[in-house]
């Protein structure tokens, strides 16, 4: 693998140059919440972030997207879809959040379903991740092969050692960006810093505070979708809000319907949903199937710990800690899971 | 004020045991050092799980509502803000008094949980806490810590009207002194300060970041309408579109319909994950009934009448 060295004095360079080349979304900082944006250059970006509040999979699945535009004329309809995406790069994004872009591909980017216009951004875009710096204690991405300093998914990942990133190249667009912008890239003492950054993941890695062990969880779920643990607390305190999944970075569930701008003018818009409301699966006869906080609650676990392998053989969950920092009444998804390695050891 | 926790067991414990209640509704402790988490406990031997400290911000007493139709009593803990749902809830009827054990704790404030881990060794073990007047001890397993209420305690509580329980039928630890503090509405009149064209653009930059997670409403213990108008699909009032306009309509008309109900416990602005300073809205209009029709608090004592549900000969008529 490639690598290549940046002097952080440079980073303002290349981002302001990024930005007039491209889109650039980076971290910005707004009030006291840190979140993904356009950004016009170096000076909006905010990299000394430990985890965003939003993660950035709203670079590839936007909370609101217009999917096309219609005009009825008497005749004709007629429909407009939007341009394809621009040349994209998002900088700052962190090991967990980038795997979670992972996780969405197999949904959006299927043989039998691909999804145009989740694809058009993915494929224009170029992922520069960074390396944590510390671990919280909300975090538990190693529960899931990830790590602070885990490049994969990424096209660069950037790695803060001292005075300079060190950065690896891990695919052939990352390799372009690099070449392009080779004045800011130098491959001298490259070597020297992988063993820094070596030496950084392997103290980051034994910061962990959350032990998460999946043994067994997968098994326990696979045959019981009435397990009795469902029945405790969990649901009895979650207050119905959509805060775990819309801060999630592998949440993709949406909806879609016309918003109409005049009689025969309208946009169908896609735009993020939430398997906690009621309405989610609610049916046009009146029927829902998830009638109760305790299906919906379930349906969420068993969607990060089963479905989601099930389906495309990855787990559903990434570790970024967001929904239990996030959660009003301290839903954990790292107590769900240790409990229900307790009921498989028990069973 | 771990007398306090023991005596709210021994209670609980007391109820369960004298089937006096099939369900208590409490603190436990959470998965992180300084965070509970609600816990509902249906038998005598469940009771150890209760605690008590300055951890305990949530309002429980909208889980009352879950439970009005279940065949048991329910008892449930709360602070001094809390106890004022409770009352709202009675007077609403979307409860009724003689199914709930109120189980009373005066408050001496709760602290900011991602302040206090920030400070606190991360694998650290609770062992205690004791109220010291200004500040909180916090024990734990890596040493003890003491915060400051002025710089870690939530800012609801730095203003808190009433730490004591305003409707109890157990108490629980010692009655408080009751503060009146001058600066309650500070910041509402920092942003009456600002012309229209500024404040407009103070809370467009608020909503443009409101996911409509609906934390701030199912957190609500006045929010009680079986069908929420924002999740009415026929006709669907308001889009699920989250963008400025359908955002700004959602926090304004929620404000509106909880004037007069609105029990100033501040779990909405605890709970958005975006930090919009929900509780400002709210306490505009607190300061304004306050101004206008001399309303107290709602909750803050049994039977008062919503200022926007009673007339007045004398109320003002400015605008007629």
């Amino acid at each position: 693998m490639e690598a290549r060295i940046v002097n952080k004095g440079q980073l303002p360079e290349l981002l302001d140059k990024l930005a007039k080349d491209c889109d650039l979304i980076a971290p910005v900082k707004e009030e006291t919440t840190t979140l993904f944006r356009k950004i016009s250059g170096a000076k909006d970006a905010f990299l000394e972030y430990n985890n965003s509040d939003i993660s950035p999979k709203g670079c590839f699945l936007p909370q609101n997207e217009k999917t096309f535009s219609y005009t009825y004329t008497g005749d004709s309809l007629e429909i407009v879809k939007p341009e394809g995406a621009k040349k994209t790069v998002l900088f700052g994004t962190r090991p967990c959040d980038i795997k979670a872009i992972t996780t969405l591909d197999p949904v959006f980017e299927g043989v039998k379903f691909g999804d145009e216009y989740y694809s058009s951004k993915r494929e224009n875009t170029v992922i520069i991740g960074l390396s944590c710096s510390k671990v919280l204690s909300t975090c538990f991405c190693y529960a899931f092969g990830g790590g602070p300093c885990d490049g994969t998914g990424s096209d660069l990942l950037f790695t803060e050692i001292g005075d300079k990133y060190y950065v690896e190249i891990n695919t052939d667009k990352g390799k372009a960006l690099v070449d392009t912008y080779s004045q800011i890239f130098s491959s001298q003492g490259a070597d020297q810093l992988a063993k820094g950054k070596e030496e950084l993941a392997q103290k980051l890695s034994g910061e962990f505070i959350r032990k998460v062990d999946l043994t067994g969880v997968k098994e326990v779920l696979d045959g019981n979708f009435e397990l009795p643990y469902w029945d405790g607390d969990n649901y009895k305190k979650c207050i119905g809000c959509g805060t775990c999944t819309y801060v999630c970075p592998t949440c993709h569930c949406f909806d879609i319907f016309d918003y109409t701008t005049g009689d025969f003018t309208g946009d169908r818009i896609r735009c993020w949903d939430s398997c906690m409301y009621p309405e989610y699966t609610l049916m046009a006869g009146g029927h829902n199937p998830r009638p109760t906080r305790k299906e919906r609650v379930r349906n969420r676990f068993m969607h990060k710990l089963k479905y989601h392998l099930d389906r495309y053989d990855m787990v559903g969950c990434v570790g970024c800690g967001r929904c239990v920092k996030k959660c009003p009444v301290n839903i954990d998804i790292t107590k769900i899971i240790n409990d229900l390695k307790e009921v498989a050891q028990n069973a | 004020m771990m007398d306090v926790m023991q005596q709210l067991r021994e209670q609980a414990k007391k109820l369960l045991e004298e089937k006096k209640v099939d369900l208590v509704i409490g603190f436990g402790q959470g998965t992180e050092l300084a965070r509970t988490t609600p816990v509902f406990i249906d038998s005598p031997e469940g009771v150890s799980a209760l605690t008590w400290g300055p951890f305990c911000a949530n309002n429980l007493a909208k889980y009352l509502v879950d439970y009005k139709n279940a065949e048991g009593n329910v008892a449930i803990v709360v602070k001094g803000c809390d106890s004022r749902s409770v009352i709202r809830l009675l007077d609403d009827n979307q409860i009724s008094r003689d199914k709930v054990v109120i189980i009373g704790v005066p408050c001496a404030g709760q602290l900011e949980w991602q302040k206090v881990a920030a400070e606190i060794k991360p694998d650290a073990v609770l062992k205690e806490t004791a109220d010291n007047g200004d500040s909180f001890l916090v024990k734990t397993s890596a040493g003890d810590y003491t915060f400051n209420k002025k710089d870690y305690m939530l800012h609801r509580c730095l203003v808190c009207e009433n730490p004591n329980p305003v409707i109890s039928d157990i108490t629980i630890g010692k009655e408080l002194p009751v503060k009146n503090y001058e600066e309650r509405f500070a910041e509402v009149q920092e942003l009456e300060k600002l012309g229209t064209d500024d404040k407009s653009a103070y809370w467009d930059k608020q909503f443009s970041r409101c996911l409509r997670c609906y934390a701030c409403r199912n957190v609500c213990s006045v929010c009680t309408c079986q069908i929420c108008v924002f999740d009415q699909m026929k006709p669907m009032w308001v889009s699920k579109r989250t963008n400025l306009s359908e955002n700004t309509v959602f926090h304004i008309t929620r404000a509106f319909h909880v004037a007069g109900r609105c029990v100033d416990c501040g779990e909405c602005d605890r709970v958005c994950p975006m930090d919009i300073p929900l509780r400002k809205l709210n306490q505009k209009i607190h300061k304004d009934l306050g101004d206008l029709f001399d309303s107290p608090t709602p909750g803050s004592k049994p039977g008062l009448l919503s200022a926007l549900g009673e007339f007045c000969p004398g109320d003002p008529e400015e605008f007629m």
